[in-house]
């Protein structure tokens, strides 16, 4: 009995525990880590991450991928830029952003149970088709320029003394949780993921809890696109895209704590928080930026191989 | 063809009923009575048709002919849950639960309980109160189970069935419709379920069973109804029959059949 506990609390907060052991050993070895300028940082980087990466979540709740989240959020990003630039006022360019988000999550939430393609391919085909047309509005540079602060001071500026990104990524990530865990949609949502033929049967709607899966993950990309173009002061076509392999990093190794094996909200984020401290770490320690890449894609493997054992079978299916 | 008990109305009543995919005729002209509080057992040997019959009462498609009724009235399912809203449950063979999800969770699956916070029309799950009713409904059924928290695919196969007919009690289903609910078990589990479906007809529940299995016709029936290329063709009180004798009746139907 004692023995399974232990194994249980291994399963449940193992890697939250390393995770945290890096932390502290990032705190204590890593030149200029523990200042309050770098911590900072840290945190306001890892709001764009866990922003997106909740997104990627939501969507995985229902039990599909989304690999468009990264092109949608540059495609947001620089819609928004244009119309920031154009002097039009910053709320009506972060509606167009947000409305990009609902555009390309419900063609993926349509695709996927209208058309019945499965999300890996409708998602691909999205995420190629806003990095088309975010190429096209731009024709390939960068918006760039001296933008209001009334925009710009979405992600730069402070509220009650915590930088506004890090009140972003809280929201985000309560709005995430209170849905998923408190909802009756959050619990039909969970249900379609695990089981969706026994949802049905019970009477769920279950396309309709993909479709706002779906259009949830592409909201949570607009969210961050508008926040980093804010923050960058700058919209280029290519923004997010880097942004992608990271935020699966973090649903992955989320889904190695708290509720092991199941995509879960604190997991998505406290990865999110680990793989950003990783990062800044390592270069703090002088590691090559290209340490980076390889220990990203370790983190991946490594991440689902865990939750495998700890369920003695494929994590999951796609 | 007489009944024991002429007197009552039946709760569900099928006349003419006929199931065709294409060509195929599954089901024909299938009259069948069920009556309160009985436990009725649906056999026939593999492409009997029985499994066509139940999908039409259960809710999960349409008959091609005849009329069903319930409680006296009308009635055609759109789907199981709409079965479900009736009354009429169904525990499927392969169960229909989340393995990874919670006892608690999937009994109260797709019928979450809520709770109003802060404002009137914020309503968020009420999870204590699941909890509790799923006790409720597994302490009635004897399961031995208490902690609801537990994922199902930690549960034996007997409990697993508790969980199910626990859905079903949860919409405090007239009819529970039982899908070969032995055929995945040992023996000690076997017992288990027989005394669940026992406990269901002690609280005056009506229950269809689909078995295989001649000695749970034996050990739990009321009424066997024997089907053989679509139709029935036995229909009777259990009175004295034994398993081999119900066993002989389905392969005389087969003889019959081919």
């Amino acid at each position: 009995m004692e023995a399974s506990r232990l194994r249980d609390l291994i399963g449940h907060y193992g890697t939250a525990f390393a995770g945290l052991l890096l932390i502290g050993f990032f705190l204590l070895f890593a030149p200029n880590f523990a200042s309050t300028m770098n911590i900072i940082n840290v945190l306001k980087d890892t709001s764009f991450l866990a922003i997106l990466a909740l997104g990627f979540t939501l969507a995985f709740v229902v039990a599909e991928l989304d690999l468009s989240v990264a092109e949608i959020a540059s495609l947001a990003a620089v819609v928004c830029g244009w119309l920031v630039q154009q002097q039009y006022p910053p709320a009506a360019a972060v509606a167009a952003a947000l409305a990009v988000g609902v555009a390309l999550g419900s063609l993926n939430g349509f695709g996927v149970t209208v058309l019945r393609i499965p999300s890996l391919i409708m998602t691909l085909g999205t995420a190629a088709i806003a990095k088309g047309l975010a190429f096209m509005i731009t024709q390939g540079v960068a918006f760039v320029g001296r933008w209001p602060t009334g925009f710009t001071g979405l992600a730069r500026g402070y509220s009650f003394g915590i930088p506004n990104l890090v009140l972003w990524m809280a929201g985000a990530t309560l709005f995430a949780y209170g849905l998923v865990k408190w909802t009756k949609t959050g619990a039909h949502m969970t249900a379609t993921g695990e089981a969706d033929e026994a949802a049905r049967l019970a009477g769920i709607a279950t396309a309709r809890m993909k479709r706002i899966g779906l259009l949830l993950a592409g909201v949570m990309s607009a969210i961050m696109a508008v926040l980093l173009a804010a923050n960058l002061s700058s919209a280029a076509p290519n923004m997010a895209g880097d942004y992608l392999l990271y935020a699966i990093a973090a649903v992955l190794l989320g889904m190695t704590m708290f509720d092991p094996g199941k995509p879960n909200i604190p997991g998505t984020v406290f990865a999110a928080l680990v793989l950003k401290v990783l990062g800044n770490g390592l270069v703090l320690l002088g590691a090559p930026y290209y340490v980076q890449d390889i220990v990203l894609g370790a983190i991946i493997i490594g991440s689902v191989a865990f939750s495998a054992s700890a369920m003695k079978k494929a994590a999951f299916k796609v | 063809m007489p009944r024991d008990n002429p007197g009552t109305t039946p709760l569900l009543s099928l006349r003419g009923i006929g199931k065709s995919y294409g060509p195929v005729v599954a089901v024909r002209d299938v009259d069948l009575d069920i009556f309160p509080g009985e436990v009725v057992a649906l056999c026939g040997d593999n492409g009997a048709g029985k499994s066509s019959l139940i999908k039409v009462i259960s809710g999960a498609e349409d008959a091609t002919a005849g009329t069903m009724h319930l409680r006296g009235e009308p009635v055609s399912f759109a789907s199981p849950h709409d079965a479900l809203e009736r009354g009429v449950a169904t525990i499927y063979q392969d169960l229909a639960l989340a393995p990874r999800l919670s006892i608690a969770q999937n009994v109260f699956m797709g019928s979450e309980l809520t709770k109003p916070v802060l404002l009137p029309f914020l309503r968020i799950l009420d999870k204590k109160k699941m909890i509790a009713e799923s006790q409720r409904y597994l302490a009635q059924l004897s399961a031995a189970v208490t902690d609801m928290t537990r994922p199902v695919e930690r549960l034996s196969g007997g409990q697993r069935q508790a969980v199910a007919i626990s859905r079903a009690l949860r919409w405090n289903a007239e009819i529970i419709i039982m899908d070969e609910p032995t055929a995945a078990l040992g023996v000690k589990e076997s017992a288990l379920v027989l005394d669940l479906i026992r406990k269901l007809k002690a609280d005056g529940r009506t229950v269809i069973l689909i078995s295989h299995n001649m000695r749970d016709v034996v050990a739990l029936a009321d009424r066997v109804v024997i089907m053989g290329a679509g139709r029935k063709y036995v229909d009777q009180p259990l009175g004295s029959l034994q398993a081999d004798d119900i066993a002989h009746m389905i392969m005389a139907g087969n003889a019959r059949a081919a």
